[in-house]
């Protein structure tokens, strides 16, 4: 009855309800119309509704539940809004209208109450259905119906604008150059002042609008507009009524007459003949009587008039245009647009030279952007929802494609999602709620790392969100090498609530084992298997730094005679010796203790001892001296440094022991003794230490260097 | 024995039930899917365990459940008990008989439901 994917036509409800009986009344009754998504308790309810979102048409929920009751999930419902897209009919017995109203008030839209009645379940839920599907569609329509009338207006200006230039017998672009003009005249106006509280969308209307500004000249008859030579005074007083017409026009529109865009046309249609002194016309307005799109639109259609050529007159240049504005020779103007005037003169020519056929499209473009950005605000919960759903359609698919654990956790409901795959490589579930107390999930991950990562995760910022965590996952029965990356999520409050994360895992173990394979090879002699020198010093440097008060004791060993086993032998016996030596010395040495090999014939062991070092190193060099390899007899020199004795670091130690198996080795070899204070200064420049890796010796034995 | 006579050996409203659901196939589904509901053992359990909170919610579902099929008896046992537990309530006097009560119903109505369950071969 799980169907997760959601068919074109049909709808998707999820039953919340802790009985199974009941839930399976209900999916029976629903019949076979709708797909049926089943949670058991609250918590399980909100991470379907997080899971599947506005896929979901509908929650027929329970109250009294275990984990989270219904009022539970009503909250979390508002608090993420989805209640504003996904119905609840709630369910119960509960009779109290206490109960009835809160659940209303937390904004669900009917109640059913037990025992059901199939034909009244049925009959809700379609309704209820239909009701939120009929509602965003309305609200789909609105938005496209007011789209549709801008669209529409702004296509009537631009016909009605047309309709007069052409009667008017004019370029084509005097509309254009007055739009271009006003607005960049308003543009350097709200730089100077605000005192005509101008926003930007003001200056956009307004420079829509001033296309209208003759609109009028439609009812001026055909032989007045189109005169050749001078008007009459008659002829004047009759063209003159074309700015009274026009504003009689636009008045005309009575349920537009809330409209911005209506409502600066008029202004601008009516007073746009106006002039500052109070001379213009129709109403003989004064100073900022005349309000300020009709006073931007005068100066405008005026350079126009003056640049452009007419049946009376010749084109002006512009700067012959702007110095007669300038010097009051058509009509007195508001002081602060001559002002703005001389600021953008020298933009004007540019500006009207780019009022090509791209640039307009590009600001209606930009208007285009503007009315669907309005759009967005009103339907932005749909708008997001689906953005989500896209988000999550793509999120699964690639999900679905790659063989990985990916993850998300949230905080509260604690939840864990995982992805397909990953679910069934880990053999949870894909939906976990309460992770930290499944046992299942416990099995996996050891709580060690579970919580260091949680702190880790934790203490990330939203700046800087990603954590990278190595750790050991229990899989199909072994412990495998995961490297987990997450990026914490944060609430946008402040100050930032931690909400969870997402992340994935990958499973790095071959990786990882090629990596300890090559760190062993690194790190050890290839011939003894014993450590080699660089590794023994970083080992030993760490073991004093991790408990400078212990009592340690480096000891270097040296093969007596090796040379000569070589010669004899040949350096293929050398090699059994040497080995026969380390496995002697592997098998005298406690766990903790540390043999490396550190060059040549020569050995170390570092150990930490308690009291009695005397004896330990007694039996070390008994166990490893003495007796024969083949006809080989073994015999060992050693000096040993301890830190009752060395105040220092494992450089120092190594010196001392060094300088005391020197000692040794002057003084017949096959014994051992230990550095003391008084044989010499620390640091003397005598060494019994091969040079073969050990650049501060000087080598005083039997053997040549090598 | 016929469903009918499964409802009146219950005392179960058999006229209702198929009055709100439409459909005997349907009921009888559900009146034999009641013998396989946790709720009752887990009433039980929780009254045991002195979970006042679970048996409440257990108890309530068992009303739930009985009010749908039309279980008249169990149902207003049931609710007796649901009401005795709600919100946390201490032990009343005559709680244990209101326990006695569902503990008795309850039996009469599985017994019934069973021998339906044999009469109609399966």
């Amino acid at each position: 009855m799980n169907a997760l994917t959601q068919t074109a036509n049909r709808q998707t409800i999820l039953i919340v309800d802790d009985s199974e009986m009941n839930r399976a009344i209900l999916a029976d009754m629903l019949g076979n119309e709708f797909d049926i998504l089943e949670a058991e308790n609250g918590l399980e309810g909100v991470a379907m509704l997080q899971k599947h979102g506005p896929e979901i048409s509908l929650v027929l929920l329970d109250i009294v539940m275990p984990e989270m009751d219904g009022f539970g999930v009503l909250n979390m419902m508002n608090k993420y809004h989805w209640i504003e897209d996904i119905p609840v009919i709630m369910i119960s017995a509960e009779r109290g209208s206490s109960h009835i109203e809160r659940a209303f008030e937390l904004g669900i839209t009917d109640f059913i109450w037990r025992p059901f009645d199939a034909l009244i379940v049925r009959h809700r839920v379609v309704n209820t259905i239909l009701l939120y599907a009929k509602q965003k569609k309305l609200t789909a329509m609105v938005a496209e119906q007011i789209f549709e009338k801008e669209h529409r207006s702004s296509l009537m200006i631009d016909i009605l604008s047309h309709i007069v230039e052409f009667r008017n017998g004019e370029s084509g672009m005097h509309v254009q150059h007055v739009h271009t003009l006003t607005e960049t005249l308003l543009k350097v106006v709200i730089q100077k002042t605000d005192k005509y509280h101008l926003s930007q969308t003001d200056i956009t209307v307004i420079s829509t609008a001033s296309a209208l500004h003759d609109v009028g000249k439609i009812a001026i008859p055909e032989e007045v507009l189109n005169k050749p030579g001078r008007l009459t005074d008659e002829e004047f007083a009759i063209m003159k009524t074309h700015s009274l017409v026009g504003a009689n026009m636009l008045e005309a529109l009575p349920s537009y007459q809330d409209e911005p865009l209506v409502r600066f046309a008029y202004q601008i249609c009516r007073w746009h003949h106006e002039r500052w002194d109070g001379r213009g016309y129709p109403d003989g307005l004064k100073g900022d009587e005349i309000p300020i799109s009709a006073q931007i639109v005068a100066l405008a259609d005026v350079y126009d008039a003056l640049t452009s050529q007419r049946v009376y007159k010749p084109a002006f240049s512009h700067e012959k245009a702007v110095s007669m504005i300038l010097n009051g020779e058509c009509g007195t103007f508001n002081p602060l647009l001559m002002d703005c005037l001389r600021d953008c003169a020298d933009d004007i020519p540019r500006a009207l030279d780019g009022d090509s056929f791209e640039e307009r499209s590009r600001r209606e473009l930009q208007n285009v952007a503007r009315e669907l950005h309005k759009h967005e605000e009103l339907t932005a919960s749909e708008r997001t929802l689906e953005l989500l759903e896209h988000e999550r359609m793509k999120y699964s698919f690639f999900a679905s494609l790659t063989q990985e654990i990916q993850f998300e956790y949230t905080v509260t409901p604690s939840s864990l999602i995982l992805s397909t795959w990953g679910a069934e490589r880990l053999g949870l579930p894909e939906v976990l709620m309460d992770p930290y107390q499944s046992m299942e999930a416990n099995a996996i991950i050891n709580a060690a790392d579970r919580d260091s990562l949680a702190d880790t995760l934790h203490s990330t910022t939203p700046g800087n969100p990603v954590v990278t965590y190595d750790c050991k996952l229990h899989l199909g029965g072994e412990d495998r090498w995961h490297r987990i990356i997450a990026r914490a999520s944060w609430s946008s409050e402040e100050p930032p609530r931690y909400t969870g994360c997402i992340g994935k895992a990958l499973d790095t173990h071959s990786s990882r084992l090629q990596m300890e394979h090559l760190e062993q090879e690194a790190s050890h002699d290839a011939l003894t298997g014993l450590i080699n020198r660089a590794y023994a010093r970083k080992r030993i440097a760490e073991r004093l730094a991790d408990r400078p008060t212990g009592r340690y004791a480096l000891a270097i060993l040296d093969l007596d005679y090796f040379k000569s086993a070589n010669d004899t032998y040949g350096h293929m016996f050398g090699d059994q010796v040497l080995k026969f030596l380390a496995e002697r010395m592997r098998r005298s040495i406690r766990g903790g203790d540390i043999a490396a090999r550190v060059g040549g014939d020569e050995f170390l062991i570092f150990l930490e001892y308690k009291d009695d070092l005397e004896s330990t190193i007694e039996g070390i060099y008994n166990r490893v001296s003495g007796g024969v390899y083949e006809d080989f007899k073994i015999s060992v020199s050693m000096g040993v440094a301890s830190t009752e004795i060395v105040d220092g670091d494992y450089e120092t130690l190594f010196r001392c022991a060094d300088e005391a198996l020197y000692v040794v080795k002057n003084s017949g070899k096959g014994h051992y003794s230990y550095y003391q204070k008084e044989h010499a200064p620390v640091g003397a420049d005598i060494s019994a230490v091969s040079p073969i890796d050990s650049e501060e010796t000087k080598h005083d034995s039997e053997e040549a260097p090598k | 024995m016929t469903l009918q006579e499964c409802y009146a050996a219950m005392g179960g409203n058999y006229d209702e039930v198929i009055g709100r659901l439409r459909s005997e196939k349907l009921v009888q589904k559900f009146v034999l899917k009641f013998l396989n509901d946790g709720s009752y053992q887990l009433l039980l359990d929780s009254l045991a365990a002195g979970d006042r909170e679970e048996a409440f919610r257990a108890a309530h579902t068992i009303k739930g459940v009985c009010a749908n099929l039309g279980f008249d008896v169990l149902l207003a046992s049931s609710e007796a008990l649901t009401e005795a537990l709600r919100d946390g309530r201490p032990p009343q006097p005559g709680e244990a008989d209101l326990i006695a009560r569902v503990e008795a119903d309850y039996a009469r109505t599985r017994q019934a439901i069973q021998a339906y369950q044999e009469g109609a071969g399966g």
